[in-house]
């Protein structure tokens, strides 16, 4: 990051392919779309160059690029809420908007047949039950399984205490038992209600 | 909550227990605490059960895809980083006359600062030319009249004696004092 700070062209590529995965699978789970996930780790690729003369030796970079990528995220998706507040027809008849709530309600309900989950839809059922999470639940989750986050590194991400990162996965984790229970213990599929501490 | 405060009764005060169980499942609690949690798991097969739960809840989040990103969007990026930096350097670059025009406005006040300050305390050292100009000022409006008096030889070289007598015998009156004019020769 220093050789990026000292606008070395060979070091920012070098960083972008380190990172890229990582960032855009964060950012998928996160928006629950690859394209918009995409968009996103370019916009926070862009913070992070514009930002680079700021960057102080010893502060951990994955955990600046992360907070970053936590204020982008969070921004685009609050816009992207207010928009669906202003249009809320614009969800009616877009067949690739599916409200995981009413998808994971659909799955349990009496038209779906009870029976054994193949792995892909196995993989369905985790996907839906992390998007009924709240965002900051589904952030710090996400941070701690897949980047391996202690509570101190995911409170700096997210500006939050440690203290409030410990409640928020508990509260995550809670929910996650909650909703994949009914598969865990009887391979259907769950069975969802509102998630009032979806955050 | 302490360790000591741990409900055996799973439902009882969930939140605070759950935050335990889930700190002690990532590794986040001291020793001592993950060793309480230890024993009342061994005693409580409904905290076993739960904690079970909780583990094998996080242990299907291993089923999520983890999409890679193709060529297509590093080149993107790197495009988009490059535009940025086009523009940074038009910036720059655009700044660039206007940075050079306020050094040089400034260059040059500081020179005229120089100058004056150096003309202010060159006058200061040297003292007021015309102050000895003004202080010979009876003998120049008189010259004439003393040459008039002034032997042959005293005309062609006017003596410093003759016009410190002159002086002292109060010919010049009280402008000038004596002691004073002593650049009239």
């Amino acid at each position: 990051m220093l050789q990026v700070r000292d606008d070395s062209a060979a070091a920012f590529e070098e960083l972008v392919l380190r990172y890229q995965d990582r960032l855009v699978a964060l950012l998928t789970h996160l928006s629950g779309s690859r394209d918009q996930a995409e968009d996103l780790a370019q916009e926070v690729f862009l913070r992070v160059y514009r930002a680079r003369k700021s960057y102080v030796p010893g502060a951990k970079f994955s955990t600046w690029l992360f907070t970053i990528a936590n204020n982008a995220a969070s921004n685009a998706l609050r816009t992207l809420a207010r928009r669906h507040e202003v249009r809320p027809e614009a969800r009616t008849g877009d067949s690739t908007v599916v409200n995981p709530m009413d998808h994971l309600a659909q799955a349990s309900s009496s038209q779906m047949p009870v029976r054994r989950l193949a792995k892909a839809e196995t993989r369905e059922i985790v996907r839906l039950a992390v998007e009924s999470l709240g965002e900051r639940q589904r952030m710090a989750v996400l941070l701690s399984k897949f980047e391996g986050m202690c509570y101190a590194e995911i409170a700096e991400v997210m500006e939050l205490s440690p203290q409030a990162i410990k409640s928020l996965l508990a509260r995550a984790r809670g929910n996650l038992r909650e909703v994949l229970a009914p598969y865990m213990e009887r391979g259907e599929a769950p069975v969802v209600g509102k998630n009032e501490n979806g955050e | 909550m302490t360790p000591d405060s741990l409900q055996p009764d799973p439902t009882a005060d969930a939140a605070p227990l759950d935050e335990q169980l889930v700190a002690y499942l990532d590794g986040e609690l001291d020793a001592d605490t993950a060793r309480r949690i230890e024993t009342l798991a061994a005693d409580d097969p409904r905290l076993r059960e739960r904690l079970g739960e909780l583990g094998r809840a996080w242990e299907l989040l291993d089923q999520l895809d983890r999409p890679e990103t193709a060529g297509a969007f590093t080149e993107t990026t790197l495009e988009l980083v490059a535009v940025q930096a086009e523009e940074e350097a038009r910036q720059r670059e655009a700044q660039l006359p206007r940075l050079r025009r306020r050094r040089l406005a400034m260059a040059a006040g500081g020179l005229l600062a120089c100058v004056a300050v150096g003309f202010l305390g060159g006058s200061l050292l040297r003292g007021d030319p015309n102050r000895a100009l003004l202080d010979d000022l009876p003998v120049i409006e008189n010259v004439d009249e003393y040459l008039q008096v002034l032997g042959e030889d005293d005309r062609v070289e006017p003596s410093l004696d003759f016009l410190r007598r002159l002086d002292q015998e109060g010919v010049f009156g009280d402008e000038s004092q004596p002691g004073e004019g002593k650049n009239a020769s």
